[in-house]
């Protein structure tokens, strides 16, 4: 193209620039996104009444989460043959026994597709003295939404659920998350 | 009528008749309570695996769903009341396509206007080139065509 | 003494593409050819970089060296050779240290192929892009993505592993390199046609020296996407093969511009058109392979590939955003030079079949990136949260697809310029009516879906088509006194042979998604079910014990024939079972078995996953015949004389002296 001759629209450079304007927003964000694993801690049900546990006990006190109403409960899904499930349980025991002494919490644990029998096993070598419900449906587990094992809800003592953890629990982040629901309260 | 020309409609007369019967065979409209449910399994997404629909997985936590899906078929429950139940207890993400509307029906009109919008753009490109054939010359090639006669 | 030699190989291809680049840079600049020419000496360091490195890597996998984070994350003495090999690519850092090996490669190749070329300034343009995206990826294994980080510390004496998944089937050793070889071929064509740009060279020139290139890479990745369905089918136990996962989606993009850009350089070649496109088309798959890889690597999206999140996201993410600033800066400066005198001149020619080719290819890339990406934009506008499955894209894509083979079966009759209509019936005449009684064929068979009678005569009708192309040009080349062979390679016929491969393709996708059934059944022992056309008989299940996991394994036996062993799989590292699918693979359907509960005791109940796919061997089958097409398009044609593009100007005449 000779230049000087005749001036041709210049529509390059709009198009151009629009198209890299769209690109642009499209990185932005791309870059604020937050990894996909982080988005599986929050839960519809946060801030809702807690859905029923009910099934057959196979161990500890034949109790219903409404029993325990006036405490806060960490229902915690797990079954043995989940490795971190496996980790975390010593952090479980550790908590309530804690607990038990104030008085304040408790845990309870509901089957995720495993066999009673395994798990009774396994609590009697590893500890674990509460309530652990059966559900070879995997109703309670839908009703709940678990996504994964392990996880554990925070219900606080009227009934709702505050917290969801995802991944293995531990004793101090419990209990951090205890004081945090506990300060809550009392504003 | 040339021979190709015969051959030409007759195909599209077996062809339409062929649809025809396909199409008239008698869809039920009323699908039973196993393939509904099977519809809106697949709709689904299974929450412990990736990617995959409750239909198409084995997990427990896909056959515990299939099984309230159908629970709830049989209940008389429509298929909103299904999705909406579910979505209050995994999250608007278990479904595997966005609602119509909201924010999710973005994704279902872009497209179709993007089409629209390549559609409408290449119609106008194809009648603006038949109209400007070589026999008119345009304003810019008169230009062109005086500067150089000027040198 | 690993890692030092693998950081040392890392450092010395960073600093060789760097040098080289600049004094290529500097040497284009002021036009220095002796410094062109001696730049071109550093591909070869950068090449002894990416090998030594890859090479330490395998060393470290092989002999189990520990020590090497990456080796204590990824390997384990229990693993058989061909997976600890593969282990360089099935994580993170060492699918980087690939990519780089795989571009090296390509360096290699180029310089060796172009050694005349090399004071060509396009050419000279064209290696500083890509030794700066090699300096990329070498950056990135010195930071972000180090393979040879060591441990501090206790050095563990085994590893886990691989994930089990990944050590499950030979395909998952070949299908990365694949993959790797087709996304990193692309950067090549990309590397030109920006050299293209910023010399001002816009002519087609680039365009008839990346030839080769672009189909090498885009039979490489074809066969890549392929493979890594297939495996997908074999390995995951759901009897599906294309999920709509994001990963795939990323891998599927730079495929569908890469393939719309070798149909529309070819109306460049002819007419000097749509040089816009082609320049827009090549980039953006390249383009694509960075997002892509920013996509699965930064954990952004959930995905059954998903890597371990890492700091390379944000960098990646940022080299793609270099890329599209400098695209459209040089696009917006050369752009208008680009625009041609010609024109298409009819609605009904080849030029305007390419033209809707590219509307129809760039329209699905646009529908499976919104669909990709749509979640995380959701979430930014108003922080919902949303999924975009399978669904979504079958529904969006199913009508483009089925555009798609139309055209498949229409455009290589059209003639260029202009078609009559007498020249089109006459040439489509057969294909139609194959495609015609391969429907009525259907429907009296008792097929009455809509879709599938549409993808399976719209088929026909384009296999017809591309194989008249074919039979025609075998006998022009027996007419012309050579050999019938020639009328089934070079470019325009190995592209026939590529339809026929798609059609296979498309017909075995349309039947594997709309007639799939599936069952599961409680058995006991001896117990059968039907399901299909087949009949399955539980036999029993054994407890087997291997090197690297225990399992159950479930006898079945098919059809009263062979006994197959659907299997669940306990590695020791794992939280689940591994479910182990087993196939019994036909030309007309597959009976696929999966082991979803085992029996609590020997004689008890198991339960049987079978899915019966019709026709799901014609995917691989077809992809093979699609990779086998593009190497038949490699070789040399007939001897024809290149047309010179019908734009090109001609000769200026001398200004006659004027008499005065």
């Amino acid at each position: 193209m000779t230049s000087g001759v005749l001036a041709r629209r210049r529509v390059a450079p709009w198009i151009a620039g629009a198209v890299a304007i769209v690109l642009l927003v499209v990185i932005v964000v791309a870059a604020r996104a937050k990894p996909a694993e982080q988005r599986t801690a929050d839960s519809p049900l946060l801030g809702h009444r807690a859905p029923a546990v009910a099934g057959a006990v196979i161990s500890g006190p034949a109790q219903t989460l409404d029993y325990l109403r006036g405490k806060y409960v960490v229902v915690n899904f797990f079954a043995t043959w989940c490795v971190p499930c496996r980790q975390e349980h010593p952090e479980l025991v550790r908590f309530a026994a804690h607990h038990a002494s104030l008085d304040d919490a408790a845990v309870m644990q509901v089957v995720y597709g495993d066999r009673a029998s395994t798990v009774r096993s396994f609590l009697h070598k590893n500890g674990g003295d509460w309530t652990v419900v059966d559900d070879p449906k995997g109703s309670i587990a839908l009703d709940w939404g678990v996504r994964g094992l392990p996880e554990s809800y925070l219900v606080d003592p009227k009934g709702f659920v505050i917290y969801k953890i995802t991944g293995g629990a531990d004793d101090s982040g419990l209990e951090a998350l205890l004081r945090q629901a506990k300060a809550g309260e009392t504003r | 009528m040339t021979r190709t020309r015969v051959a030409w409609l007759a195909l599209a007369a077996a062809v339409l008749v062929a649809v025809g019967v396909a199409l008239s065979g008698g869809t039920d409209h009323h699908a039973t309570a196993a393939q509904r449910a099977d519809a809106i399994a697949h709709n689904v997404r299974c929450p412990t695996c990736s990617g995959q629909s409750v239909a198409e997985s084995a997990s427990p936590a896909a056959q515990a769903i299939r099984t309230e899906v159908r629970r709830r078929i049989d209940a008389g429950q429509s298929r909103q009341q299904i999705e909406a139940y579910l979505e209050t207890r995994y999250g608007s993400d278990i479904l595997l396509t966005p609602p119509r509307s909201g924010i999710g029906g973005l994704v279902w009109i872009v497209p179709v206007i993007a089409v629209v919008v390549a559609g409408g753009a290449l119609v106008l490109a194809l009648q603006r080139w038949s109209r400007r054939s070589l026999a008119h010359p345009s304003d810019e090639d008169r230009a062109l065509v005086a500067r150089a006669e000027q040198r | 003494m690993t890692a030092i030699v693998g950081h040392s190989a890392a450092l010395l291809g960073l600093l060789a593409s760097t040098i080289g680049g600049v004094s290529l840079v500097v040497g284009l600049a002021r036009g220095r050819t002796n410094l062109v020419r001696a730049a071109w000496s550093y591909v070869w360091f950068v090449v002894a970089a990416a090998v030594i490195g890859m090479g330490a890597m395998e060393f470290a996998l092989v002999r189990h060296d520990f020590s090497l984070q990456y080796v204590a994350e990824h390997g384990s003495r229990h693993t058989p050779l061909l997976y600890t090999i593969a282990g360089a690519w099935s994580a993170l850092e060492g699918s980087i240290l690939l990519w780089v090996l795989v571009l090296s490669i390509y360096l290699a190749a180029l310089t060796l192929r172009h050694r005349a070329q090399r004071e060509d300034p396009v050419f000279g343009w064209a290696l500083v892009v890509m030794l700066a995206v090699a300096a990329f990826f070498f950056f990135l294994l010195l930071g972000a993505a180090d393979p040879f980080h060591t441990i501090k510390g206790v050095i563990p004496t085994d590893g886990p592993g691989p994930n089990p998944l990944l050590q499950n089937h030979p395909l998952m050793a070949i299908h990365p390199p694949f993959l790797y070889g087709g996304f990193v071929g692309f950067t090549v064509p990309f590397a030109f046609a920006l050299a293209s740009l910023i010399t001002g060279r816009v002519d087609e020139g680039w365009v008839l020296a990346m030839r080769r290139w672009t189909l090498v890479a885009f039979g490489l990745l074809t066969v890549g996407i392929v493979l890594g369905a297939w495996w997908s089918y074999e390995v995951l136990g759901w009897g599906g093969f294309w999920a709509w996962d994001p990963v795939e989606n990323t891998s599927f993009l730079p495929w569908l511009t890469a393939t719309a850009y070798l149909h529309s350089v070819l109306v460049q070649e002819r007419r000097g058109m749509l040089r816009v496109w082609n320049l827009s088309l090549v980039t953006a798959t390249f383009a694509l392979t960075i997002l892509g890889t920013f996509l699965t690597r930064s954990g952004v999206l959930e995905s059954v590939h998903s890597f371990s999140e890492s700091g390379i996201g944000p960098l990646l993410l940022g080299f793609f955003g270099v890329i599209v600033v400098v695209v459209c800066g040089l696009l917006a400066w050369r752009g208008d030079a680009l625009r041609s005198p010609g024109m298409i001149d009819s609605p009904v020619s080849r030029e305007a079949a390419f033209l809707m080719n590219n509307l129809l290819f760039a329209a699905f890339a646009f529908v499976v990136l919104l669909g990709t990406v749509f979640p995380l934009i959701a979430e930014a506008i108003n922080n919902s949260r949303l999924t975009i499955g399978r669904p979504y894209f079958d529904r969006m894509t199913g009508p483009i697809g089925l555009a798609l083979l139309f055209l498949m079966a229409v455009a290589p009759a059209l003639p260029w310029r202009k078609a009559s209509k007498g020249v089109m019936r006459d040439r489509l005449l057969v294909p139609a009516w194959i495609g015609g009684i391969t429907l009525l064929a259907l429907v009296v068979f008792g097929v009455r879906s809509l879709a599938a009678l549409v993808a399976f005569s719209l088929g026909a009708f384009a296999g017809a088509a591309a194989l008249r192309q074919l039979v025609l040009a075998a006998r022009a080349a027996r007419r012309s006194g050579q050999p019938w062979w020639r009328g089934v390679v070079g470019r325009a016929n190995g592209g026939m042979i590529v339809h026929l491969g798609v059609v296979v393709v498309a017909v075995g996708f349309a039947a594997s998604m709309s007639f799939v059934q599936r069952d599961e059944v409680r058995l006991k022992p001896g117990e059968s079910a039907k399901v299909g056309r087949h009949h399955v008989t539980y036999l029993g299940v054994d407890h087997v014990k291997y090197a690297t996991r225990s399992a159950e394994r479930a006898s079945v036996r098919v059809d009263g024939g062979r006994v197959y062993r659907p299997a669940l799989s306990k590695y020791p590292f794992a939280t689940q079972a591994i479910g182990t699918p087993s196939v019994r693979s036909g030309v007309i359907d597959d009976v696929y078995l999966t082991l979803v509960t085992t029996p609590s005791d020997p004689k008890g109940t198991a339960v049987i996953g079978i899915i019966v796919t019709p026709l799901v061997n014609w995917l691989w089958t077809g992809g093979l015949i699609m990779g086998l097409g593009t190497a038949m398009a490699l070789v040399p044609g007939r001897r024809r004389v290149p047309t010179a593009p019908a734009s090109q100007p001609g000769p200026v005449p001398e200004p006659e002296p004027v008499a005065v």
